[in-house]
């Protein structure tokens, strides 16, 4: 039964004063089967400024806050305790009418259709995946070879990609971090039919040397008849079992984005990233990303009028 | 400047017709967002909704005031060559028109101020206080005087005219997204005595470009953080959130089932029949008669993507077939329908032109509200079936007589 000891720290720096930001957070850990959440506190910079939460779509915890006032830091801190209870996860191929039962479920709910829909795709694109399923496959066994498939065919290096990335640069590139491996799975997953999910949370290896260790982690889970959502890293060719702590999940990383928002002012600004994990023995494995910013700048000087459509 | 003429009982028709139709809608709407109880029935196929670009899920769950979705809607209605009436659209999101037909009865009443009285034409000018006390009893708190604010655009929307003219009518402020702030899930307007709370926002922005941080991110006309006070009953904003999903023209197809289902009620006015691309059949029976169609994308409006078989080109209509194969979700074929022609006194004589009805209807917690009349609007060129005015429509006064 290990337990983690995670902190999140996202900090933005601006060069001058911005006013009326308004932020959503997805970093409050799922209340789901295979993790136990001890305790959280998340704590921003600005003490006046309130979090309200929200369940989405998704079922995740959102949270939105404004800060109004000119500011020029702006702070968020998770600090997060969570158990994740040892399991077992099946490694049962199960059988070829799991695709029939898989259908009739996908049409009983609009969430799994959502899952199961593959975004465009070039045909170039399409071929450089084509080779990935063989027709005898079950679901599940589709799932272990497309997630096999990810991890040999495609190149683990930081920097190259982004959050605005998208898949088929991620094909032509044949390279990139946790959050392209997932997006080339759910591709796959899809294709075939078969509802998958994103899903971003942390790693806790305990010093195995996976990937993404210590940082946020991106990795997938598909639906299976009987299973439900099994999870699986493509990133590190590992089905999830007690390594993993789930924030958010939904269709891609832009439902899931951990940290986003809006603000006034026309400055730019610096966003850094720090997650520390820290284990039971005292061991603390951490990583400090200055990233590209996801965060979008609303200027108060240039107003951009969009025509709206007449009803 | 001739105004269009309705008889009391053929209005009396049209209002139980519409007066049914929102009212299924509405039920509609509140379903798809909570139980899908017609999608589980069977009654409106679920991939349908879940291919449709207008159905939110952001606000799944929310409850909204009175269960209220459409609190305003311009439903467009056609005649055939028989006289019967025929429901053509129900634009549920933010239609306008609405001071055209104000300001036509304006000009009528100056120009035939007898025959107004002596016709006993029923009158018009109460919209902008049948809206007002519907905004007012949406309000979330128990205080005397709320907030009410209309969002607009901005002055270079094609409506603003009409948002001024409303807000002027109805006595509440006129805002755009960057005189609002949310804090603490609650909105504000900023004032020169500071913040005050907003209670009711009728906007005039579409959903896509309310919130930034739920819709588009580029959007600088919304409100970063409506979305949050909206969900958590902070603010009414009308009409609702996400009633798009029921203007979808593929979605449309199903309104009559959605009375049969939700009122177990034979609808009292016909939709225009209407194939959906997606079957097989009814694609086919289309591209067999394409010169008789009036092919429409399903999420457009303002008469854009829309193509009638009889004027265009066989080029064009193979064209066309090629897209529906590509993309038939997206694409509609309705009969061509000789519609309705009337009198209109254009350089200098009376000449036959085209014409729909658009009567606006407000529902509000005490029922639905027709206001007798409507916008009529007109085909300006000779033989042309296209209304809108974003195509080069007119629009003229209808009169609807007293009983």
């Amino acid at each position: 039964m290990p337990v983690f000891q995670i902190q999140h720290t996202t900090q933005y720096d601006y060069d001058y004063p911005v006013w009326e930001s308004a932020n959503s957070i997805k970093l409050y850990p799922r209340t789901q089967e295979g993790q136990e959440i001890l305790s959280q506190q998340v704590q921003l910079s600005d003490k006046e400024a309130r979090i309200e939460t929200y369940k989405d779509y998704f079922g995740n915890t959102v949270g939105v806050f404004n800060i109004l006032a000119n500011h020029q830091t702006l702070i968020i801190d998770s600090v997060l305790t969570v158990r994740i209870p040892t399991r077992t996860v099946s490694t049962d191929p199960g059988d070829m009418s799991d695709w029939e039962r898989m259908g009739v479920a996908k049409q009983e709910q609009i969430l799994l259709l959502d899952l199961a829909r593959p975004e465009a795709l070039s045909e170039k694109g399409q071929t450089v995946l084509a080779d990935c399923f063989s027709g005898d496959q079950t679901p599940f066994e589709a799932v272990m070879s497309s997630m096999a498939y990810v991890f040999e065919r495609f190149q683990y290096i930081k920097g190259i990609t982004d959050v605005e990335t998208t898949l088929e640069e991620v094909l032509s590139l044949g390279s990139g971090v946790c959050q392209d491996f997932a997006h080339v799975q759910l591709y796959l997953l899809r294709s075939r039919g078969i509802p998958a999910r994103y899903v971003s949370g942390y790693i806790c290896p305990n010093k195995n040397g996976l990937r993404g260790e210590g940082a946020t982690h991106a990795w997938v889970e598909a639906w299976l008849p009987d299973r439900g959502w099994v999870g699986v890293d493509p990133t590190n060719n590992v089905l999830v079992s007690n390594t993993h702590v789930t924030l958010s999940v939904g269709r891609n990383f832009k439902d899931c984005t951990p940290v986003k928002g809006v603000f006034k002012g026309g400055a730019s600004h610096a966003l850094s990233v720090y997650v520390s994990v820290g284990y039971e023995d005292g061991y603390v494995s951490s990583e400090h990303n200055a990233l590209k910013a996801n965060k979008i700048i609303v200027s108060s000087e240039t107003t951009d009028h969009v025509q709206q459509q007449q009803q | 400047m001739i105004p269009r003429v309705i008889t009391a009982a053929e209005w009396q028709h049209v209002e139980a017709g519409i007066r049914q139709r929102l009212k299924a809608l509405n039920m509609f709407l509140h379903d798809i967002y909570h139980e899908q109880a017609i999608l589980k029935d069977g009654i409106v196929p679920r991939d349908l909704i879940a291919t449709c670009p207008h159905f939110t899920r952001e606000v799944m769950g929310i409850d909204v005031p009175h269960q209220l979705y459409v609190h305003i809607a311009g439903v467009d209605l056609i005649r055939d060559g028989n006289g019967g009436f025929f429901i053509l659209e129900d634009n549920l999101r933010t239609p306008s028109g609405v001071s055209y037909m104000l300001e036509n009865r304006e000009v009528t009443k100056r120009l035939f101020p007898e025959m107004v009285a002596e016709s006993k034409v029923q009158g018009v000018s109460q919209y902008p206080i049948l809206l007002y006390n519907i905004l007012l009893s949406l309000t979330p708190r128990p205080v005397s005087k709320p907030t009410i604010v209309l969002l607009t655009p901005g002055i270079y929307n094609s409506a603003y005219y009409e948002h001024t003219f409303l807000a002027r009518s109805m006595g509440i402020e006129l805002v755009e997204g960057r005189d609002l702030v949310v804090d603490n899930a609650k909105v504000y307007m900023k004032t020169i005595r500071g913040l005050r709370q907003v209670d009711v926002i009728y906007r005039r922005v579409d959903d896509e470009f309310l919130d930034p941080l739920e819709f588009r991110p580029d959007s600088v006309l919304g409100v970063p953080g409506l979305v949050t006070a909206y969900r958590k009953g902070n603010v009414a904003i009308v009409n609702a959130i996400g009633n798009g999903v029921a203007d979808d023209k593929a979605v449309y197809a199903y309104v009559p089932d959605m009375i049969q289902y939700y009122l177990n009620e034979a609808p009292i006015l016909p939709n225009v029949p209407t194939y959906r691309m997606e079957n097989v059949d009814e694609r086919e029976l289309v591209f067999q008669n394409m010169e008789r169609m009036v092919v429409k994308k399903t999420n457009e409006s303002g008469g854009y993507g829309m193509i009638m078989g009889d004027k265009a080109t066989s080029e064009v209509l193979e064209a066309a077939k090629l897209d529906i194969l590509a993309d038939p979700r997206s694409y509609i074929a309705q009969p061509i329908i000789p519609i309705s022609t009337v009198p209109c006194y254009l350089d200098g004589q009376l000449q036959a032109r085209h014409v729909d009805l658009r009567p606006y209807a407000l529902c509000g917690p005490n029922g639905i509200e027709i206001v007798p009349g409507g916008l009529t609007r007109v085909a300006l060129r000779e033989g042309s079936l296209v209304v809108n005015s974003s195509q080069g429509g007119g629009s003229k006064d209808t009169w609807v007589l007293g009983a």
